[in-house]
């Protein structure tokens, strides 16, 4: 019976180890490709194929085996876009004020962002918030805070500038 | 360039400056090309990277579950697939098969010899031995090599003369059978296995073990039941005549051969199918036939379609 409990087969506990890694899986390809499209559909590859080996797996081993399978899988397409990206990196260098998908954010880049947002006044971070996690427009969230919709930019536009502080490009 | 806004004016296209511009900037109301106008080139810069350090931010925050339901589907279609691949690859085996056995035809080593509903075959072997094929059964064997080594392959029940000669065998799904010049009936289905001796010696081999049975003896396993051994007296199967006849077999493998004899279909579902028979029926009339099985068992029958029988008590 502790043999069921454990055992990735059942859905139920499929989900939960989905729970539960998905977001760092997603997170560690992340900084790998450096692109959330291909984080996402690796990632997403990564828990099919577990599914698939679910008899194989344990419970207990779930992560690194997700984790492994993730790394493989980033290693398997660089080696395949090795010449593209080595093309991308020059191009990056030589025109720093070009397209910003070329710049590149990194693990403490993150960080920083993170202890931005908590650093941030309270009603900053709310409008911060509702803004880009919840995707919600100024009007919305005015309507929401029960505030003008001047007032909801003017604390977008201080979280901003105070943010603006973490970025330091003189590398 | 600082420009005051008016909470009553407007804001037409990008000349007019807003206040709070990053606001604007972050939801896509303001052009890059506007921002650089506003702030100093590593501001530019800084609030670019910044920019794109809150999206990367935002979406590992996202919740996931339209992710795992995305998970989900792919699942589902790969199963989908995957099921799609095994019907292909079943329609293409069965293909290749039946042009394997075209081939073999046309190519007249393999013979296959088969019996329809209700029907009895006669064979001729390529030594004289005579094989005769009770309903829907089938008899395979290849011409090469046929006067070195005798073997055939059965699946149904027929009724062996065996020349004298060269060890001949019958091959089944249930075990071998192997004699050098006798008479002898082979029955073989899914889970009924009999061999019946009416002349000369029979070697029969199930499951590794060997049993050798001399006249009026015979070797029956039926299903998981254990081995048995009956004696019959007659010298020909009762079948060949036209009459099945059995011994203490439970009732479904007699519904089985009702089946096969008048290309009926029976359901016996509402009924207990082990409840054992003993008697015989008639393969030329029905009514005569189902009155001598299931009026002997107490059974009645309806009809609800054109070939079609439904047992109840």
């Amino acid at each position: 019976m502790d043999n069921d409990l454990k055992n990735i087969c059942k859905p139920k506990n499929f989900k939960f180890i989905f729970k539960t890694y998905a977001k760092d899986l997603k997170r560690f390809l992340y900084f790998k490709f450096n692109d959330l499209e291909t984080a996402e559909d690796v990632m997403q590859d990564a828990f099919i194929k577990l599914w698939k080996n679910c008899d194989r797996v344990s419970f207990e081993t779930a992560k690194s085996y997700l984790f492994t399978v993730g790394n493989n899988l980033f290693i398997n397409i660089k080696k395949h876009e090795q010449v593209i990206r080595k093309n991308k990196y020059r191009h990056t260098k030589n025109t720093t004020n070009e397209s910003p998908e070329f710049l590149l954010i990194e693990k403490e880049f993150l960080t920083k962002i993170e202890n931005a947002i908590a650093d941030l006044s309270p009603k900053q971070r709310e409008v911060f918030l509702l803004s880009r996690i919840e995707k919600k427009k100024y009007r919305e969230i005015a309507i929401l805070l029960d505030i003008s919709v001047k007032a909801v930019e003017k604390r977008m536009h201080g979280a901003l500038l105070k943010m603006r502080k973490i970025t330091d490009l003189n590398s | 360039m600082n420009c005051f806004t008016n909470d009553n004016m407007k804001i037409k296209n990008t000349n007019i400056e807003n206040e709070f511009y990053l606001s604007q900037w972050i939801e896509g109301n303001l052009a890059d090309t506007e921002l650089k106008k506003l702030v100093s080139e590593d501001d530019f810069l800084a609030y670019k990277k910044l920019k794109k350090g809150i999206e990367v931010f935002c979406d590992l925050e996202q919740p996931l579950d339209t992710s795992f339901e995305r998970i989900l589907h792919r699942m589902d279609k790969k199963t989908k697939i995957r099921k799609l691949h095994l019907k292909w690859i079943a329609s293409i085996a069965a293909m290749l098969l039946f042009f394997m056995g075209f081939y073999a035809l046309i190519n007249n080593n393999s013979v296959l010899n088969k019996s329809s509903f209700g029907e009895q075959k006669t064979i001729a072997l390529l030594d004289n031995s005579k094989v005769i094929l009770n309903a829907k059964s089938a008899l395979n064997y290849s011409k090469k090599g046929w006067k070195n080594k005798r073997e055939v392959f059965l699946n149904g029940e027929a009724f062996f003369q065996v020349e004298k000669g060269s060890t001949f065998t019958v091959k089944t799904k249930n075990g071998n059978i192997t004699v050098l010049g006798t008479q002898f009936n082979v029955k073989s289905t899914d889970t009924f296995f009999e061999v019946i001796c009416y002349e000369g010696k029979v070697r029969v081999v199930h499951n590794n073990k060997e049993y050798i049975l001399n006249p009026t003896n015979s070797f029956r396993k039926i299903n998981k039941n254990p081995i048995e051994s009956l004696n019959y007296s007659r010298k020909k199967p009762t079948w060949t005549l036209g009459e099945s006849t059995y011994r203490s077999v439970p009732l479904k493998y007699v519904i089985e051969d009702l089946e096969k004899q008048f290309n009926i279909q029976i359901n016996s579902a509402k009924i207990n199918n082990s409840s054992i028979y003993t008697g015989s029926f008639n393969h030329h009339k029905m009514d005569l036939a189902f009155k001598s099985v299931f009026d002997a068992m107490g059974l009645k029958y309806n009809k609800t379609a054109s070939n079609i029988y439904i047992l109840d008590n």
